[in-house]
């Protein structure tokens, strides 16, 4: 073994050994918002943080059905009082009085530096003698057993006024006390998890405690046997999308793997010939694996579910070495014939693959960076490892049965060009007429949860009366107090618009924790306990009530006026929880987001929020924000495909220097990408981001294809063996991108889809028409001769 | 008991007198009770202030009223509420197992002057509403009194205009 050999054995093995340590520190993240676009600017990504750490993460909504109403009431108590006695939940609700009563008594206590009634002329005399005749009205009303209670300490109504507002506008249909969906076939139930959204392992240790207590309350409730559990929000999501990514990844590179061996075993025909070839594979999947977790600090669970591709795509540099290499010639000798077209076929790969590492989505890039990698070292370790360590006197047999059908191709490529060419122009023609754009504009199309489970998830909330948020008041202030006292003023200015229809209602960080000016100001509105009572005399004369009840209402407000401010420390748990989501700190300054509900008159909220003139204060439309985004990414996407096609002809007419040359490269792959949009399309169906990106990189693998075939034009030796090698890679690309189409995640199965029909399109376009007219009698005759040069080597 | 399950709808005029311990005098209202067989009874009130009140099944709805506001509750959630309508519904039902289920009931006197009372089973709700008779002749009510224990009672009488029974 020569001296170089040794040395490069060697550099390949120190190599193999720095890529496992990396790797062996890495973490693997199944966050499927690095497949979600990267927001572009501040707001929006304070949007997706809330997304999936705000309280909304947090939130598990559960229904029970298939059983009679009563016994889904019954079954829902029972579940409800198991869950609420698990610490992994910080609040069930289901209708029941239990699920609120921690935060009514801390609103009853705090209610006179809570409550925004709490005003100085509410405590005049006349302010008095106003909230107690409304009240005497109450007490006559069929309700007054409600509000008597409370009378004596709170005549001013403030508790009335807090819970209203905490009780929110929309209130989900109940039956026996317990939530239910309106037609009483479902109970619902709304849970929120101590865990944050993000964290998939505890989400799913508490999906696995809720499933044990239905069981549980199951086999408490008679006629309950039948009932069923559904689940839905962003943690179930996150659990299911981790699992469905985890067994597709594991099991396509499985398959992949299986089929890609045993396709390579029947060609071969030799066990050590199939280990070899998959050696550059291997290397290239573990040194991409260790790019990606160096440049990007994690490795997405996606990135390695297309590992499988790598496998079809860098499995071809051994097939074309070993396949290309005629008995009784050395593999070195191949390597130098083949070496130009090898590289710059590899070139081509990598420019276009280069175009995803532009890409906003954190996932592409990673895809971009991980084949990048992958290609070159692949290459690398055929061009100077394989040589080193394949046996003297080595040759595949050439494995002529798959060069069969494309050297028939060529030998009518003549008469072929022209379907091909029409073929195209109809694909053009479908796809320029085709009804409403060809584009996906839909989101949801892209989301990796499927479409019943979109559904249930909207009936859930629907039933709940919870329905997705879509306006957000985002403000920004330099501290706490001030965010707090901005957002005061956006809810009264809401306040404002409430009765005039623009709006039902809205969540804000001051209803839970008003400014300490705030409260400064109710303390100071309650006059000193001498004054009030002569007031509450005053404002009680002539009216019915008895004088001496009200001795807790001057001992509450007297106690009031000296009491600590609230702060957060003091927040009962889903209060101090819901509030953290609505107000934080980011980057030294403050956030506070304002939910709204049952929005009517969007126009006139934003004009009325535009008249405050307040700096970092907008209303922000979530869903035309997200269909905003998903045209600019659309954008980005033409742009990239276009920019990394252009580097692609770039790269060929520096290298060829021949436009007749680059044409009969170019030429097919055109076809292949124009046919495959038109049949992705077919039956009115969009193309998807997805899908684009697939159509790049039937470019950057397609023109290996066409490479070679060009080449054949001007070397008519060792053709049968050079057709044979690419029909066997082609075949392995599309096996390995092709399993990815059975996959549910879209983004997984629109580029399997995509490759596996543009690179098998342009293997057999490639044949037509990169070949020139020159070689078709030998090509004609090479067909004749097939069957014998297909023979075994070791028949030689 | 028996006749009053005959009873598919009936209509009355009531005035109401509440004695309220925050109130040094009592209040007194009137308006209309309507009842459909089995579980919907209305309180239309009309003096001194319109409000209509309204329980259907599990749920109670006030309308009307001094904020002019619709407020819907469940008697489930609401088990305060339900010790003072629940008993009204079941007599007027002459459900018997309803009452039984949240009252302990005495009978007293005969079919032409009758009463029942009732008292919460919970210990409770007994805090809010120690007692309610219901007193009457045959298939007709005729006054309703409560008392809740902490000094404030009611005492409301009823005369019928409208009675379908088969």
């Amino acid at each position: 073994m020569r001296i170089e050999r040794r040395v490069a054995l060697g550099l390949w093995i120190i190599g193999l050994a720095i890529c496992g340590a990396v790797i062996a520190r890495t973490s693997l993240s199944t966050d499927m918002a690095a497949f979600l676009p990267r927001s572009p600017s501040a707001a929006q990504q304070v949007l997706v943080d809330q997304v999936r750490n705000g309280v909304v993460s947090r939130l598990i909504l559960l229904g029970l059905d298939g059983a009679p109403p009563d016994a889904l009431t019954a079954l829902s108590r029972n579940l409800g009082q198991r869950l609420r006695g698990d610490p992994a939940f910080l609040a069930v609700n289901n209708g029941e009085e239990a699920g609120l009563s921690g935060e009514r008594d801390y609103l009853w206590r705090n209610r006179y530096l809570m409550s925004p009634g709490v005003a100085a002329d509410r405590f005049t005399a006349a302010g008095l003698r106003k909230a107690l005749e409304s009240d005497l009205r109450l007490l006559q009303s069929d309700i007054g057993v409600l509000v008597e209670q409370s009378l004596p300490a709170d005549p001013t109504g403030e508790i009335l006024t807090l819970i209203d507002q905490f009780a929110g506008s929309a209130r989900p249909h109940s039956r026996n006390g317990v939530w239910m969906s309106a037609d009483d076939r479902r109970a619902v139930l709304l849970v929120e998890t101590r865990a944050a959204g993000f964290d998939i392992d505890a989400q799913q240790q508490d999906l696995a405690a809720i499933g044990d207590a239905v069981a549980a309350a199951k086999r408490d409730i008679s006629g309950a046997a039948e009932a069923r559990l559904v689940e839905s929000g962003p943690a179930v999501f996150a659990v299911q999308t981790r699992a469905s990514m985890q067994r597709d990844a594991t099991r396509f590179s499985l398959i992949a793997t299986v089929v890609v061996a045993t396709l390579l075993l029947f060609a071969y025909r030799s066990l050590r010939a199939l280990l070899l070839g998959l050696l550059p594979v291997a290397s290239g999947a573990l040194a991409g694996i260790a790019a990606v977790a160096l440049g990007f600090g994690f490795v997405h669970g996606i990135t390695l579910g297309f590992g499988v591709t790598l496998i079809g795509e860098s499995v071809d540099y051994a097939i074309y070495l070993f396949t290309q290499t005629d008995p009784g010639t050395s593999p070195a000798a191949t390597l130098s014939r083949i070496w130009p077209t090898l590289r710059l076929g590899m070139a081509t790969s990598i420019a276009g693959f280069s175009a995803m590492l532009f890409s906003s989505f954190t996932g592409f890039a990673q895809l971009g960076l991980f084949s990048i990698t992958g290609l070159v070292v692949a290459l690398v370790v055929t061009r100077w490892v394989l040589p080193a360590l394949l046996p003297r006197g080595f040759a595949a047999p050439s494995a002529g049965f798959f060069a069969t059908p494309l050297l028939l191709l060529m030998a009518r490529a003549r008469q072929l060009r022209l379907p091909v060419l029409l073929l195209t122009l109809i694909g053009a023609a479908l796809l320029l007429t085709h009804r409403g754009g060809f584009w996906q504009e839909d989101l949801a199309a892209l989301s990796p949860i499927p479409a019943a489970d979109q559904a249930l998830d909207r009936a859930l909330r629907h039933d709940l009366g919870a329905p997705d948020v879509r306006y957000l008041v985002v403000l920004t202030a330099p501290d706490e107090q001030q965010a707090l006292q901005a957002s005061a003023r956006i809810s009264t200015l809401l306040d404002g618009l409430v009765p005039q229809g623009a709006l039902s209602g809205y969540d804000a960080p001051d209803r839970i924790l008003p400014s300490d000016a705030a409260q400064r100001a109710r303390q100071a509105a309650l006059p000193p306990p001498e004054i009030l009572q002569v007031r509450l005399q005053e404002a009680l004369a002539g009216l019915p009530f008895r004088a001496e009840i009200f001795a807790p209402f001057l001992r509450d407000a007297a106690a009031a006026r000296a009491a600590p401010l609230l702060t957060t420390a003091a927040l009962p748990p889903a209060l101090k929880l819901q509030f953290a989501s609505m107000l934080f700190e980011r980057k030294g300054e403050w956030i506070a987001v304002l939910s709204l509900s049952g929005v009517h008159d969007a126009a006139r909220i934003a004009a009325s929020i535009a008249g405050l003139r307040q700096p970092g204060l907008a209303l922000v439309d979530l869903k035309h924000d997200s269909d905003q985004l998903l045209r600019t990414y659309q954008r980005e996407a033409v742009l990239l495909a276009l920019v990394g096609s252009f580097v692609i002809l770039l790269l060929l007419l520096t290298s060829l220097r021949s436009p007749a040359r680059v044409f009969a490269i170019v030429a097919p792959l055109v076809a292949s990408v124009v046919v495959t949009a038109a049949l992705l399309t077919v039956g009115g169906r969009k193309l998807s981001i997805f899908n684009l990106v697939g159509l790049l990189l039937i470019i950057a693998v397609g023109s290996n294809y066409a490479l070679f075939f060009e080449r054949q034009r001007r070397e008519q030796a060792h053709r049968e063996r050079s057709t044979a090698s690419l029909a066997l890679a082609n075949l392995c690309t599309d096996f390995g991108f092709g399993i990815l189409s059975f996959s549910g995640i879209p983004v997984l199965h629109d580029i399997g889809i995509t490759v596996a029909c543009g690179t098998f399109l342009s293997l057999i376009f490639s044949a037509i028409l990169s070949t020139g007219g020159a070689g078709e009698r030998r090509a004609a005759a090479a067909v004749d001769g097939a069957p014998r040069l297909g023979a075994r080597v070791g028949d030689r | 008991m028996a006749s009053l399950q005959q009873v598919k709808s009936a209509s009355g005029q009531f005035v109401e007198r509440k004695t309220l311990r925050v109130l040094n005098q009592p209040l007194i209202a009137s308006g209309t009770l309507l009842y459909v067989a089995p579980d919907q009874v209305q309180k239309i009130t009309v003096s001194p202030q319109r409000e209509r009140l309204a329980l259907s099944g599990d749920m109670l709805t006030v309308e009307g009223g001094p904020d002019d506001r619709t407020r819907t509750m469940s008697l489930a959630s609401n088990p305060e509420v339900a010790a003072f309508v629940e008993g009204i519904r079941a007599t007027l039902a002459g459900d018997l197992p309803a009452l039984e289920r949240f009252y302990t009931v005495q009978f007293a006197g005969g079919p032409t002057s009758w009463q029942i009372e009732l008292q919460p089973r919970d210990e409770r709700l007994r805090k809010l509403v120690q007692w309610i008779r219901i007193g009457g002749s045959g298939d007709l009510i005729r006054a309703v009194n409560t008392e809740q224990g902490d000094g404030d009672h009611s005492e409301m009488s009823i005369v019928e205009d409208i009675h379908d029974a088969h």
